[in-house]
């Protein structure tokens, strides 16, 4: 039996470099490829890099010669990082996806495609039911360029679905990861000399740890499902007591003020706070993990807590 | 009643919070009014509002609801003086869901339906109820109700949480129940579309009515200012005797005599998930708790007599 051929899309960030050295070492994949215009972050041995970007309308005719059977898109930017315009981002993630997916349409021999997308497609919301479901993507409005975006996506990706059923078609809705090795919005949000936070707020949070992130990644690789599946550490905690855990002085701020008061800190040279962020300090999320277990096959090892913990740790 | 340390309390309370001081800070002064054992609880109850310490996937904290439970247990024994009958028929065990009637513009029935089940229940536990929406928008008061055990008043956290076989009170009147003026107090409103009746359905959890007495003169609703209303984004904005006259002691709730029933519980799970789509189902069953609600209101209003001796 011939073993999969699979393709990685950001192959140069942590998570895409991480998952192409695993399907090497994983039994049952003849071929890992990947595709980004940055390198990966180690030597891989095993996978082929090619060096392209997504938004190139040339990656249809390179990933029609690769002959994958499955495509992972994992280089959706949850936030812009240094150097990087809200702009960018924006084409990056929308111009991206739409490029991948028509480069898809003309490779015949893809059999399933798997995105890393976002669970910041829910929003955060006072009114959310504590834990969203794969299907209550309807109902709050987008709020967010970032939420739209996902949307966007999310969309395409849906009539890409529907157009192709021959493709299994999964997107994973990841909330925030955590982890020793990440650099993300929340580590950099808890390692400062102290955490604002909206004045008589307390809101749930929901993390995914690293291992537990590759890990569903690589159950959804091995057993495509169709449509969404939420991607979390199992429970939620409170942000007051997650800044406790990162021994960080809270910095308790009125709703009002919260904006004006983290944009100087911006110009300061502080770290920017997107608006689905700040949404997220003063509402929270939590998202249902059922699907992930019952359908992917994954249980998460990690707890929020204990994913928290794990960071705090290193 | 008039105990002489809360009244320094509430005008401590008061005085901190028209000088311009944060809740939590005036809290603070006012419980140094307090006797000791009092003024401990105020305190550890501040820090538990700050973070560092357990709470369940709903934010729900225990330890929290022990908490604040003398204060409760105040309002239970000396304020409104209830009298329970019928907690032994809540099922001790499993999933089930309390429907109540609702009054008093602050969910002070949940937690006396709460307290009630602490207290004479005998194998009691914490119920944790469905609150109005609006209360989540508020600082302060969406972290205490969490804490309390409240979630927000939707269909999928009910159903998630009478699927972990817990206890859930909710009020099928919704803020018709709340708004309602004075003069139609203990005349129960429609109970919605029936929606709580599927919820029940579909997780197979019996549904016990609870008839709650006296929670309907706390805050005797005279009137309404819309405009008001609409520009703190609140469902209403209540006149009465108290409030707004008296500022924050217009909160205070009006010491009411209480009765609080709970009913023999109607059985669902026989009628399978399936049922949840009947809509004749769902409303005859909404109805016939509806009825059993009204008519225990009733009998008991009879059995307490005058509202406030």
């Amino acid at each position: 039996v011939a073993g999969r051929r699979v393709l990685i899309t950001g192959v140069g960030s942590y998570l895409g470099t991480l998952l192409a050295a695993r399907l090497e070492s994983e039994p049952g994949f003849d071929a890992v490829v990947g595709l980004d215009t940055r390198r990966p972050r180690e030597a891989l041995a095993g996978t082929q890099v090619i060096h392209a970007d997504i938004r190139d309308p040339a990656i249809g005719t390179l990933i029609a010669r690769a002959e994958v059977d499955t495509v992972v898109h994992n280089s959706i930017v949850r936030q812009p990082g240094p150097g990087m315009s809200a702009r960018a981002m924006h084409d990056i993630n929308v111009m991206g996806s739409l490029q991948l997916l028509s480069a898809c349409g003309q490779s015949p021999s893809i059999e399933a495609i798997v995105i890393r997308g976002s669970a910041g497609i829910y929003g955060a919301e006072p009114h959310a039911p504590q834990f969203f479901g794969e299907e209550m993507t309807r109902m709050f409005p987008l709020r967010t360029r970032f939420q739209r975006d996902v949307a966007e996506i999310e969309t395409y990706f849906e009539n890409y679905s529907r157009r192709h059923p021959e493709v299994t078609c999964t997107m994973l809705r990841y909330q925030p990861a955590i982890g020793p090795s990440l650099a993300t919005q929340i580590t950099r949000y808890l390692s400062q000399p102290a955490c604002p936070t909206y004045l008589g707020f307390d809101p749930r949070i929901q993390l995914v740890h690293e291992e537990d992130a590759l890990d569903s990644l690589v159950a959804a690789i091995r057993r495509p499902v169709r449509g969404a599946v939420n991607v979390a550490a199992s429970g939620t905690i409170g942000l007051a007591r997650m800044i406790r855990m990162a021994r960080r002085p809270l910095l308790p701020i009125a709703g009002p003020l919260f904006g004006p008061i983290t944009g100087a800190g911006r110009r300061l040279g502080l770290d920017a706070y997107s608006d689905d962020f700040r949404r997220l300090l003063r509402y929270g999320r939590g998202v249902d993990v059922a699907r992930l277990e019952r359908e992917l096959g994954h249980r998460p090892r990690y707890t929020t807590a204990e994913a928290l913990e794990s960071w705090v740790a290193a | 009643v008039t105990d002489p340390a809360a009244l320094a309390f509430m005008r401590r309370l008061r005085e901190g919070l028209d000088s311009g001081l944060e809740l939590p800070e005036a809290l603070t002064r006012g419980a140094a009014a307090l006797p000791r054992e009092a003024r401990d609880t105020v305190q550890r109850v501040l820090d538990r509002m700050e973070g560092d310490h357990d709470e369940d996937e709903w934010g729900f904290d225990e330890g929290f609801a022990d908490l604040v439970e003398p204060f409760f247990g105040f309002l239970y024994d000396r304020w409104w003086r209830v009298k329970v009958e019928g907690a032994q028929r809540v099922p001790a065990h499993g999933r089930a869901l309390l429907a109540s009637n609702h009054a008093g513009i602050l969910p002070w029935d949940a937690t006396m339906i709460g307290l009630a089940l602490l207290r004479e229940h005998p194998l009691p536990r914490h119920p944790r109820f469905l609150a109005l929406n609006w209360a989540f928008d508020l600082p302060w008061v969406s972290v205490f109700i969490r804490k309390v055990g409240g979630v927000v008043a939707s269909p999928y956290n009910a159903l998630r949480l009478l699927e972990q076989d817990q206890l859930v009170a909710v009020f099928p009147e919704g803020v018709k129940g709340t708004g309602k003026p004075f003069s139609e107090r203990y005349r129960l409103q429609r109970f919605g579309r029936g929606g709580f009746v599927e919820i029940a359905l579909r997780a197979g959890a019996p549904i016990v009515p609870v008839a709650v007495v006296g929670s309907e003169e706390i805050y005797p609703k005279l009137g309404d200012i819309p405009p008001l209303a609409r520009a703190i984004g609140a469902p209403f904005f209540p006149v009465t005797p108290t409030f707004p006259w008296l500022g924050p002691l217009g909160v205070v709730p009006l010491p009411s005599k209480w009765r609080i029933e709970f009913c023999d519980p109607i059985a669902t799970a026989h009628l399978g998930p399936e049922a949840a789509n009947d809509r004749g189902l769902v409303l005859e069953l909404s109805d016939q708790v509806r009825d059993v609600v009204q008519e225990t209101v009733l009998r008991n209003l009879v059995q307490r007599g005058p509202a406030f001796i």
